[in-house]
């Protein structure tokens, strides 16, 4: 399996010229033709002042230029890709998460741009967002299954937001020191985060079963079962949200954790199209992997002890049995006991509680997060053939499923 | 009275956050820090508590250090363990030694009822029939104990009639109407506490 070229893709793929000239984008894009780019800003540079360049006058030229530069500045709805190799935000940003250097600064700073500061789709974030989404949601998914390959499927949804979903992306933005531009515009900085904001007392949540898909979405009352969460909604098991309409741009807006989590995306997306796949993963693994989670604080049951009963049996155990290990203050006001739950020889798992009934629920308890939470040795990711010279490929361990009763 | 005046068991020059502050009275010239490394090493140089010691094998003893504390969950029950996995054959030898007595442990439950199969199909036909032709008399657990099987096995077999669960609907409201804000909140805790081991807390 051999890499892609992915250091010249980073030169051409950004850049407006370069671009395969098929006949949807020809149409689309010759209409509002914008003399930018994120990739190089020579050519952008010289082609206004062309005309300026007839005037000998150097005093009155450089005033002409300079009140140029102010209306090119207000001319577009986003920064001059020009301006990001001036903004020291936009550096320090850059220094900061130590990011490779074959990312530039524009395309840094395109990422802080998003949908609904520039509706301009060569110029905003949307892109690279949904490439980084959908790696995030990989790398993060293809972890989970690997390492924890009996987790219930609850279990797993609520990991996946944990790790990457939106009120996460939010809160690591807000660790990486990015500020918000009160309104995005041509002569912001271009450090600032852009996103036109939500006009207070709007609804957020007013347009959230547009998309759906599933049939009878407008029963609200209807149980939604597990199994159709993964057909019917997205990776944290979220009814998809309607998109948010791109029409006029005035009334339209995204709320700050949106805005953020989607700039986080498009930061995983620029790093994978500038500096390659390794370079990706290691960005995941230090920014995302590495915030701790603990899985066994997931779970939730209800009825643990008549779960692992059917559990035993469907895995040909011997049927638990609850026994007491130790005991003490049985007459006194706080008796603590402490139960065991025995399938045959082997003890399964044990609790402590106040009262016998609570001793044998925690302890079963503890014996189905014991099940649940097995993780086998010498984990590999699927992705970790991706890398060169990697060892023949072994199957990961598949369980049957979580118990169902 | 006799309480207030009683002297404290230690003398005022171990406890200094008594005395007045005379560091601050004094001038900033002859004020004095520890701040050489050596002797801040020093104080810092405690003996280890005698409990954290190889344990007293035969003795009794009432401190244990580290303090017990519940198993970890990431720890998998060698049971669990698959077929395959490497950690099956080396926890096998350490555990048979623990567990060598299970049967000797007492049981949660007195006594662990003995399952009987004995109720044929006709059997739950005339416990349906009973229970809903007449409700009032032939409670669940008057059935239990006339087909000598559990309260639960009834209502696995058979449901209320409607009218029945509304009056005895009725029956919950009017005993709660007559809680007071004690009981209320008693229960009302008690039902948390009990959603709260699901959730291991």
């Amino acid at each position: 399996m051999k890499r892609l070229q992915l250091q010249r893709w980073s030169s051409t793929v950004l850049s407006p010229r370069a671009r395969t000239g098929n006949c949807l984008h020809q149409q689309l894009y010759t209409a509002k033709l914008r003399y930018q780019s994120t990739a190089s800003s020579i050519q952008s540079e010289s082609a206004p002042y062309d005309a300026i360049d007839v005037l000998e006058d150097p005093k009155l030229m450089s005033q002409v230029r300079r009140v140029h530069k102010h209306k090119s500045a207000l001319a577009y709805p986003s920064p001059p890709v020009e301006a990001a190799t001036r903004s020291a935000k936009l550096a320090a940003l850059h220094a900061r998460l130590y990011l490779p250097s074959r990312l530039p600064l524009q395309t840094l700073a395109r990422t802080l741009v998003d949908a609904s500061a520039d509706e301009n789709a060569d110029f905003n974030n949307e892109s690279l967002a949904t490439l980084g989404h959908d790696l995030l949601t990989y790398y993060t998914t293809e972890h989970l299954l690997c390492n924890y390959p009996r987790l219930p499927l609850t279990v797993i949804f609520a990991a996946m937001y944990a790790y990457a979903g939106p009120k996460t992306l939010a809160a690591m933005a807000k660790e990486w020191g990015v500020e918000h531009a009160a309104m995005p515009g041509g002569e912001v900085d271009p450090g600032y985060l852009q996103f036109q904001r939500v006009e207070p007392g709007t609804d957020v949540e007013a347009n959230s079963d547009l998309q759906s898909a599933r049939p009878y979405a407008a029963q609200k009352n209807w149980r939604k079962t597990v199994t159709s969460k993964i057909f019917y909604d997205d990776e944290f098991g979220d009814q998809i949200k309607g998109v948010v309409s791109t029409g006029s741009g005035s009334g339209s807006g995204v709320t700050a954790e949106l805005a953020s989590a989607t700039f986080v995306r498009a930061v995983m997306g620029a790093i994978y199209l500038h500096a390659g796949r390794p370079a990706a993963k290691r960005f995941f693994e230090q920014h995302f992997l590495s915030r701790h989670l603990n899985i066994s604080e997931l779970f939730n049951f209800s009825q643990p002890a008549r779960d692992l009963a059917r559990l035993c049996n469907r895995e040909n155990f011997e049927p638990p049995v609850a026994k007491i290990i130790s005991e003490t203050g049985r007459k006194s006001r706080h008796p603590v006991f402490v139960v065991g739950i025995f399938s045959g020889q082997d003890k399964l798992g044990e609790g402590a509680g106040a009262s016998l009934l609570e001793a044998r629920e925690r302890a079963a308890l503890a014996a189905l997060k014991g099940w649940y939470l097995y993780s086998p040795l010498n984990v590999r990711v699927p992705s970790s053939m991706e890398e060169e010279g990697a060892a023949p490929w072994k199957p990961v361990y598949v369980d049957l499923g979580e118990v169902i009763v | 009275m006799a309480t207030s005046i009683v002297a404290p068991k230690r003398p005022f020059l171990t406890l200094p956050f008594l005395l007045p502050s005379w560091t601050d009275s004094l001038a900033l010239g002859s004020r004095r820090y520890q701040s050489s490394y050596r002797r801040t090493k020093q104080r810092l140089r405690v003996k280890p508590d005698a409990s954290f010691g190889p344990s007293h094998a035969g003795q009794d003893q009432i401190i244990y250090n580290p303090p017990s504390s519940a198993p970890t969950a990431y720890h998998t029950p060698n049971k669990f363990l698959p077929a395959d996995d490497a950690r099956r054959s080396m926890l096998v030898e350490s555990l048979n030694s623990v567990t060598s007595n299970v049967s000797e442990l007492p049981g949660v439950y007195k006594s662990e009822a003995e399952r009987k199969y004995h109720l044929t199909p006709s059997d739950i036909e005339e416990i349906r029939n009973l229970r809903m032709n007449d409700p009032m008399t032939w409670s669940r657990y008057k059935l239990a104990k006339r087909f000598e099987c559990s309260p639960i096995f009834i209502a696995m077999v058979c449901e209320a009639s409607p009218e029945k669960k509304q009056m005895q609907k009725q029956v919950l409201e009017a005993v709660q109407s007559r809680w007071g804000v004690k009981r209320r909140m008693a229960r009302e805790d008690r039902q948390l506490r009990r959603e709260a081991w699901g959730r291991d807390e």
